[in-house]
C-alpha cells in the first residue's frame, strides 16, 4: 500500500517536473511571470487525448502536444513583443483564449482514454517494465529533456536567451533581437508545459477542461523549493534543484493528503507555499534590521 | 566615418513636457577621431549616444557611419558597428552570467547566435590574454560570476567587452563618472590603450573638463541639443578649463554647472 502511494507519487512528481522545467525557462531564466502555463497544460493533454482517442499513434499524439504548447508559447510571445502587452497580461490572454479553444480540440469538457493504448501501456510491454514502466519512461523523459536544456542554455544561442533575462538592455547592444529570444524562451517553455500535461492525461487515462487550472502556482512552487533545497550555484545545479523542486512539491502534496486534507484543499496549500516562499526572504531582512536596530541603541 | 546630418528629436510630443533633445545637430566623425564630449546636464548628450546607438529613431535627419546610412536600423542590427560602454558600471554586463560567458557574448557581437557549445579552449586563451592585460587578477577567475565583481572590475571587463571585436566606433558614455578617482583613472588609462591600440574611432562623454582637454585629439560642446564648440588641433591644446568655461558662457548665455564639472 505504501511503496503504491510513493511510486506514484514519484510518477507524478517527475512528470510535473517536466511541466516546472518550462516554468524555470520563463520564471528563472527569462525573467518573465508567463501565466499562459494554465492554459498549455491543459492545451497539451486535449491535444495528446483527442488524437489519440482518433486513433493517431500515442508517441505521435505526444510530439504534437508539445508542438502545440509551442504555438500557445508563441502567441504569448507575439502579444508581448510585437503589441507591448504587460507580460502579465499577455499570459492570462493566451491562458483565457486558450480555455476555449482547449474545449474545441476535445469537443466536450472532459476525454476519458480508459482501454486506449498510451505512451505508458506501449513501454509496458518492454520487457520488465510492466509494473515500473511509467516511473522508468518518466524519469528516462525528465533526464533527457533536463539534458537538453542544460546543453542548450551554454550554446551561443542558449547565453543569448538568458542574457535577455538578465540584461536586456546590454544583450541587445551585442546585436542580439531580445524579442526574438522571448519568443523562443516562452515557446520553448509552453512546449515543455504542454508534453508534461500529455503525459499525465495518459497516465490519469482522463483530460478535463479545467486540469491546468493553478498549474503556475504549482510550478512556481516547485522552483522555489527545488531552489531553496538544492542551491542555484550553476545552471547543472538549478536544473537539477528544479526538477527536484517538482518532485518534492507532489511529496508534499501527497503527504498533505495522507494526514487527511481533501484534494480540493490543495491550492490552497499551494498557494500557501509560494507565499511563504516569496514573502520569507522579505520577513528575515526586516527581522535583521530590527536586531540590528536594537545593537545599536544598545551601543549608545 | 560617422556622419549625423541635422538629427532632430523630441521627447514626449505634444504633452506640457515636450523637450527638444536634439536640436538640428550635426557632427561628422573622422577615422581614428577620439572626440571627448562635454556640456551641461540636458545638454542631449547621452541622447546623441543613443540615436546614434540606435535605442530610438530620430524624428528626422540622417545617421550614417562608413557612407551606410543606419538611420532606420534598429540597435541590434547596428551592433556589428558600434559597442558602447555605459556610465552605470551595473548595465555593461549580465551579472548572473560568468566572466567568460560575458566575454563569449560580446566575442560574438553582431554575429549570428548559434546553437553549438558556446565556449571553447581556444576562447579561453584568447579571453585569458586579454584579461592579463588588464592587470585586475580576472584571468584567474573566467567561471566566476560578474556579481562578484566590483563596479571597477565590471567597467573594466565592459570595456574590454566593447573592444573585443573590434568595433568601427566605440560610444563611452560616462564610463568613468560611478567610479572612485583611482579607479576611475585606472579604467580611463586602459581606455587610452585600447583606443591607441586598436585604432578606435571614439566618441566620449565626460564631465571632467581636464579629462575633456587631456584625451583625445578634438572636444565638443553640447547645449540644448546643439554642437556650440567644436575644437582640435592648437586651439584645443592652448586651451584650459577657464577659457573653456567662458567660451562656454559666451555660447550658450548661461553658467555652467562648475562645482560639478571641476570637482568631477
Amino acid at each position: 500500500m505504501f511503496s503504491q502511494i510513493a511510486l506514484g507519487t514519484m510518477e507524478q512528481g517527475l512528470m510535473y517536473a517536466i511541466m516546472v522545467l518550462g516554468v524555470y525557462l520563463t520564471y528563472r531564466i527569462l525573467d518573465y511571470a508567463d501565466l499562459s502555463v494554465d492554459g498549455s497544460f491543459t492545451l497539451g493533454a486535449a491535444t495528446a487525448t483527442s488524437m489519440i482517442v482518433g486513433g493517431t499513434d500515442p508517441w505521435l499524439a505526444t510530439g504534437m502536444a508539445f508542438i502545440a504548447g509551442t504555438l500557445a508559447g508563441l502567441f504569448t510571445g507575439i502579444l508581448h513583443t510585437k503589441f507591448k502587452i504587460t507580460p502579465l497580461l499577455s499570459g492570462i490572454l493566451t491562458m483565457t483564449a486558450l480555455y476555449s479553444i482547449n474545449l474545441r480540440v476535445m469537443g466536450r469538457a472532459n476525454i476519458s482514454l480508459l482501454g486506449s493504448r498510451t505512451v505508458f501501456t506501449d513501454f509496458a510491454k518492454l520487457p520488465f517494465m510492466e509494473e515500473y514502466g511509467v516511473f522508468v519512461l518518466c524519469l528516462i523523459s525528465v533526464v533527457c529533456l533536463g539534458s537538453v536544456i542544460y546543453f542548450f542554455l551554454q550554446t551561443e544561442l542558449g547565453l543569448a536567451l538568458r542574457a535577455t533575462g538578465d540584461n536586456e538592455l546590454m544583450i541587445r547592444s551585442l546585436g542580439v533581437n531580445t524579442d526574438l529570444m522571448k519568443i523562443l524562451g516562452l515557446s520553448l517553455s509552453n512546449g515543455l508545459v504542454a508534453f508534461a500535461g500529455s503525459y499525465v492525461a495518459q497516465k490519469v487515462q482522463f483530460a478535463d477542461a479545467s486540469m491546468g487550472i493553478g498549474m503556475i502556482i504549482a510550478g512556481l512552487a516547485s522552483v522555489i523549493i527545488g531552489e531553496v533545497l538544492i542551491g542555484t550555484s550553476s545552471i547543472g545545479r538549478a536544473i537539477l534543484a528544479v526538477i527536484c523542486g517538482g518532485v518534492i512539491y507532489r511529496v508534499i502534496i501527497a503527504v498533505v493528503l495522507q494526514l487527511g486534507l481533501e484534494a480540493t484543499d490543495l491550492k490552497l496549500i499551494t498557494a500557501f507555499i509560494v507565499i511563504i516562499a516569496l514573502v520569507s526572504p522579505n520577513i528575515r531582512r526586516s527581522l535583521s534590521s530590527l536586531l540590528k536596530g536594537v545593537q545599536g541603541k544598545e551601543a549608545q | 566615418m560617422l556622419n549625423v546630418r541635422e538629427i532632430l528629436k523630441t521627447f514626449n510630443l505634444g504633452t506640457i513636457n515636450q523637450k527638444i533633445a536634439l536640436n538640428k545637430l550635426s557632427l561628422e566623425l573622422f577615422p581614428n577621431d577620439f572626440v571627448t564630449v562635454i556640456g551641461s546636464n540636458g545638454a542631449g548628450k547621452s541622447t546623441l549616444l543613443n540615436a546614434i546607438a540606435g535605442n530610438f529613431f530620430v524624428d528626422s535627419g540622417k545617421i550614417a557611419i562608413e557612407n551606410a546610412d543606419i538611420t532606420r536600423l534598429p540597435a541590434h542590427k547596428r551592433a556589428d558597428m558600434i559597442s558602447r560602454v555605459f556610465q552605470d558600471p551595473l548595465s555593461g554586463t549580465a551579472a548572473s552570467m560568468t566572466i567568460e560567458e560575458n566575454l563569449i557574448m560580446a566575442y560574438r557581437r553582431g554575429k549570428t547566435r548559434r546553437l553549438r557549445p558556446a565556449i571553447g579552449a581556444k576562447e579561453r586563451d584568447i579571453f585569458r590574454a586579454k584579461l592579463e592585460k588588464l592587470g585586475l587578477g580576472l584571468e584567474n577567475r573566467l567561471t566566476h560570476r560578474v556579481s562578484l565583481l566590483s563596479g571597477g572590475q565590471r567597467q573594466a571587463l565592459t570595456l574590454l567587452m566593447a573592444t573585443l571585436q573590434k568595433p568601427k566606433l566605440l560610444l563611452l558614455d560616462e564610463h568613468t563618472a560611478a567610479l572612485d578617482p583611482k579607479t576611475a583613472e585606472k579604467v580611463l588609462e586602459l581606455t587610452c590603450n585600447v583606443t591607441e591600440q586598436e585604432h578606435l574611432t571614439t566618441l566620449m562623454i565626460t564631465h571632467n573638463l581636464d579629462h575633456a582637454l587631456t584625451f583625445g585629439n578634438r572636444t565638443i560642446m553640447m547645449h540644448e541639443g546643439r554642437v556650440i564648440l567644436d575644437i582640435k588641433g592648437t586651439e584645443r591644446n592652448n586651451m584650459t578649463i577657464s577659457n573653456l568655461l567662458q567660451m562656454f558662457e559666451k555660447a550658450s548665455g548661461a553658467h555652467m554647472n562648475t562645482d560639478r564639472m571641476i570637482l568631477a
